[in-house]
């Protein structure tokens, strides 16, 4: 009962803090290496921000719709929890070695979509609304191509599952095998979990977008949400696409959580160093460029598991 | 249901996920916005998949939850958009033609009903070795797979091609300039042309019917 | 125990402070980016000090009792060059630009570890309107929807969309006069559609902006071109941070904001440059509003050079034409054109200031002076913020904004930067003064 039950709820829990955490702090790391000064010890800033937040009220808006306004955190935190609950550390250790583990990824996606338009819509404020209609409008694109993608990676491993996935990458791993791939889902993945450029939902003309009425707890939970989903996304590329818990010499944990920081850290690179996107760019980058490349990678991934 | 293998906690899954499917069913009819019975929708459905996955149809239960996520955002955000309510925030009356909805959900609630009682369901246990997907799979569709695959893609192609179309934005300049929407009748006048047209004097009198 | 460990850990992270300006203002968002322990935040809702900085109109009191009411508690407020409303209770106000990051910091420590009380609200917490919803689901009338249940209408204002013809609901809202992201005291009532803007109506001009006083001494009598260069540079630099930080680049805004503190005639704007270039800031970022010939006169200046101007006041100087000056200008007008404009002015003018000061090159034309917002010769350049009305509807939410954050309008103020405005000095009753 305690394994079967416990474990797995444990183990995602440690992952939500410690992921949310390593986010913070990397974030900062990678500001303050580009020139940002940060305050109060790169370690220490994010528990004082917590703190700060916990400390502060929860604020009310006129007339919201109050229990979806408070739930929508909550519910972002949990898919980020589903999403971490799938990604296998080595082949035994993995919260839920569910069979469609690919395809319920993909539902995460589709669910945030849901849970981020709601958040936005339920403050009953503008700036919050139009954060929540530009996911909408956005999110459709980056759900399609992102199926596309791992659609790809599981065509190999003849199977929905990721720990076949990564089972079929002990030859050659994915990023080298097609090429395509992980470009395209770290692009995909910025805008998913609207980061850096691509984050036109909670952005700076929006002063926060669908986040910008909320202080407090709400607000603590929805920023610890956003990093953790950030943290599921790398863990789902590092597992499609860079062998998962493959590797010599370390055990297939360390490797797994070398290769998600490595992945992190690219995306919060980029997020610091490219300015947001336009919405209208981003959608033609979406359907003329990343898309027609997605069927291409999909087209190519198949020949090649065809040939092999 | 003495013969299945399962533990208490798939019963105990099953009935709460059973009421909260039927709860959230009725409260997308008892609630006052769009917004909120979209998602009432979703959740009901959610919880249908969910016990679909109890039901080891791993593969429809997940599907089931991207597919009702996107398609109740897309009406949550279309109703929302063009219904005239300020983002569904506003109180709206929820339910319209009560007595025939009445008559239908009981309707429908009699036959269903009669049929989980009064049908004979096959007791089979799931086999040991059975692959969900995979099976699936061959059962519906079998050889047809490289048909419908190609049918999916044309019908993507055809959703994009026909905002394309739709969209007053060309890609040279606005995409109304110049056109001429066809006649009502072959070699007629442009049906809803507007008067103040530049010929507009030289077709004046075939608008008299 | 816990709740002192929690307060005490809290207090030791960054003071995030929302910034309400007021006339002459705008230069402490400059001064407090900088220090690390200050983080500027763009929602009230984010902030734990509200800040007044500059005197605010009294038109402009309503909006700030709004905007003092959205901090979410607990909250403190802390006046810059402002003097505090006097039914307002142990308020702070400091007067020294060195002082006021360690003020906030201080406010915010007390704040946090309790020594301090919160603020309170200054407006009865109710709806705007009277709740009118009556029927079975609240929506207040016949049939589906109808009636007024939040005292407001329906929006069924459908307008035709401008753009592709999917008419969809149309939202009217008003922003201002403390968004970050308009000039500071402009206020305007913007009609939506999705996140197109359908209309756009100025409603509050922004505070006419001072400009630093060499550029009022340049009308007076001969000044070191390097001066005049230098703060030109340093202005146009100013807004280039204000922009970046809305486009998201907020190393690059501090990089901006640190070379404009520590402007010389030996800076360069190569690295500047090469930073926005590469990370695609001229090709990604949101753009449009093109100005028109019309427009582009109206508002004078860089944007109009941007247009495809070339009127500069500067040419006909005979400091200058020693210069070798000739106008820079560019032909698309767009936002895009006007910061590439206002990077190509910025390098033109420390190239002149370094000439300048190497041959000790005064103006030489007196009572006109070609100021960073315009030519200035018998009028200053007035407000143009009315040029929004015409310009933004169209545009997408970002493009608009982005176009708002690339065209100077404010009209120029009567005084240079650092004069006091007269009167303000005047003392104020109820003991209200600084408690810091």
């Amino acid at each position: 009962m305690f394994s079967e039950l416990f474990l797995p709820v444990l183990m995602v829990i440690f992952m939500l803090v410690v992921g949310g955490y390593a986010v913070a702090v990397l974030d900062r790391l990678v500001a303050s290496a580009l020139g940002t000064p940060q305050a109060g010890g790169i370690w220490l800033a994010p528990m004082a921000r917590g703190a700060w937040l916990l400390t502060q009220h929860a604020n009310a808006t006129e007339a919201p719709d109050w229990r979806a306004w408070r739930l929508a955190p909550a519910l972002y935190l949990a898919l980020a929890a589903s999403g971490l609950a799938v990604v296998p550390w080595s082949a035994s250790l993995v919260a839920t070695d569910l069979i469609t583990s690919v395809v319920l990824w993909g539902s995460v996606e589709a669910l945030a979509t849901v849970v981020i338009f709601l958040h936005g819509w339920s403050a009953n404020s503008l700036l919050a609304l139009i954060g929540g209609y530009r996911y909408v409008a956005l999110g459709l694109s980056y759900i399609l191509i992102s199926m596309f993608v791992l659609i790809g990676v599981a065509l190999p491993a003849e199977s929905l599952q990721f720990t076949q996935v990564v089972a079929s990458q002990e030859g050659l791993w994915n990023v080298i095998r097609q090429p395509l791939g992980l470009p395209l889902f770290l692009i995909v993945g910025l805008g998913m979990t609207f980061w850096g450029p691509l984050n036109l939902a909670d952005s700076t003309d929006l002063a926060g977008g669908t986040a910008s009425e909320i202080s407090g707890p709400p607000r603590l939970v929805w920023d610890m949400a956003r990093a953790a989903m950030l943290v599921a996304f790398s863990g789902v590329a590092a597992t499609a696409f860079l062998g998962g818990w493959l590797g010599p010499w370390l055990p297939g944990p360390l490797w797994m959580s070398l290769k998600m920081l490595a992945v992190l850290s690219v995306l919060l690179l980029l997020g610091r160093l490219l300015p947001r996107l336009a919405p209208e760019r981003c959608v033609t980058l979406m359907w003329v460029v990343l898309l027609p490349l997605s069927f291409i990678d999909l087209v190519w991934a198949g020949a090649v598991a065809l040939w092999e | 249901m003495e013969s299945m293998n399962h533990g208490l906690g798939v019963d105990i899954a099953f009935l709460l996920l059973a009421a909260l499917a039927v709860v959230t069913g009725w409260r997308v009819f008892r609630t006052d916005s769009m917004v909120r019975a979209s998602f009432f929708l979703l959740v009901s459905f959610i919880a249908v998949g969910v016990i679909m996955i109890l039901l080891a149809a791993e593969y429809l239960g997940v599907a089931m939850f991207f597919m009702m996520a996107v398609e109740m955002t897309v009406m949550a955000l279309f109703m929302v958009m063009f219904m005239m309510n300020p983002a569904g925030l506003n109180p709206m009356n929820m339910v319209h033609q009560e007595r025939i909805a009445i008559g239908a959900g009981v309707a429908g609630f009699l036959v269903l009903g009669a049929m989980a009682l009064l049908a004979a369901f096959p007791d089979q246990p799931v086999p040991a070795g059975l692959e969900p997907v995979r099976s699936l799979g061959n059962e519906m569709l079998g050889d047809s797979m490289l048909i419908f695959e190609s049918a999916g893609l044309v019908l993507l192609t055809t959703m994009i091609g026909v905002v394309v179309l739709s969209s007053h934005r060309g890609r040279y300049g606005a995409a109304a300039e110049g056109s001429m929407p066809p006649g009502l009748e072959p070699g007629s006048d442009p049906a809803g042309k507007p008067e103040e047209d530049e010929e507009g004097e030289h077709h004046h009198h075939h608008h008299h019917h | 125990m816990a709740v002192n460990r929690l307060h005490k850990l809290a207090s030791r992270g960054s003071v995030p402070v929302f910034p309400v300006l007021g006339k002459q203002g705008d230069g402490v968002l400059r001064h407090l980016a900088l220090s690390p322990q200050i983080e500027l935040v763009d929602s009230p809702r984010y902030a734990s000090v509200l800040l007044v900085a500059g005197e605010i109109p009294a038109d402009r009191f309503e909006p700030l009792r709004r905007v003092h009411d959205q901090l979410p508690y607990p909250f403190t407020t802390l006046w810059f060059r402002s003097e505090p409303w006097p039914h307002l209770e142990r308020v702070a106000r400091i007067d020294d630009l060195d002082d006021l990051p360690g003020a906030l910091v201080t406010v915010h420590r007390e704040l946090m570890e309790g020594r301090r009380d919160s603020a309170h609200r200054l407006l009865p917490d109710k709806p705007p309107n009277p709740w009118e919803g009556e029927g079975d689901f609240g929506q207040g009338g016949e049939g589906m929807m109808g009636g007024v249940p939040y005292g407001r209408p329906m929006a069924m204002n459908m307008a035709d969309d401008i753009r592709d013809g999917l008419t969809l609901d149309s939202l009217t809202f008003r922003l201002g006069p403390f968004f970050f992201a308009l000039p500071p005291g402009m206020a305007a009532e913007i009609t939506l559609q999705g996140d197109l803007v359908q209309t756009w109506k100025t409603q509050l001009a922004p505070y006419p902006q001072p400009l630093d006083k060499v550029f009022f001494d340049a009308r007076e009598r001969p000044v070191p071109i390097a001066e005049v260069e230098l703060a030109r540079a340093r202005h146009h630099l100013h807004r280039l941070f204000h922009a970046l930080h809305l486009a998201g680049l907020e190393n690059v805004s501090l990089r901006t904001l640190r070379l404009a503190h520590g402007l010389s005639t030996s800076s360069t704007l190569d690295g500047l440059r090469r930073a926005l270039s590469r990370s695609g800031f001229f090709r990604l970022t949101a753009g449009g509003g093109a100005l028109g010939p019309e427009q582009a006169r109206m508002i004078g200046g860089p944007a109009a050079r941007a247009a495809g101007m070339d009127d500069d006041l500067r040419s006909e100087d005979a400091g200058y034409r020693r210069l070798g000056f000739s106008p820079v200008y560019q032909a698309e007008g767009d936002t895009h054109a006007r910061w590439r404009q206002l990077l190509d002015e910025i390098d033109q003018s420390l190239h002149l200031a370094r000439l300048a000061e190497r041959d000790k090159i005064h103006t030489e034309r007196a009572g006109s002076v070609e100021t960073p917002r315009g030519p200035w010769s018998e009028r200053r350049p007035a407000d143009a913020s009315a040029l929004f009305d015409e310009l933004l509807p169209g545009l997408e939410w970002g493009d608009a904004l982005a176009t708002v954050a690339s065209l100077d309008v404010a009209a120029l103020a009567d005084q240079p930067v650092g004069a006091r405005p007269s009167g303000e000095s005047r003392a104020v009753g109820g003991g209200t003064g600084s408690d810091v």
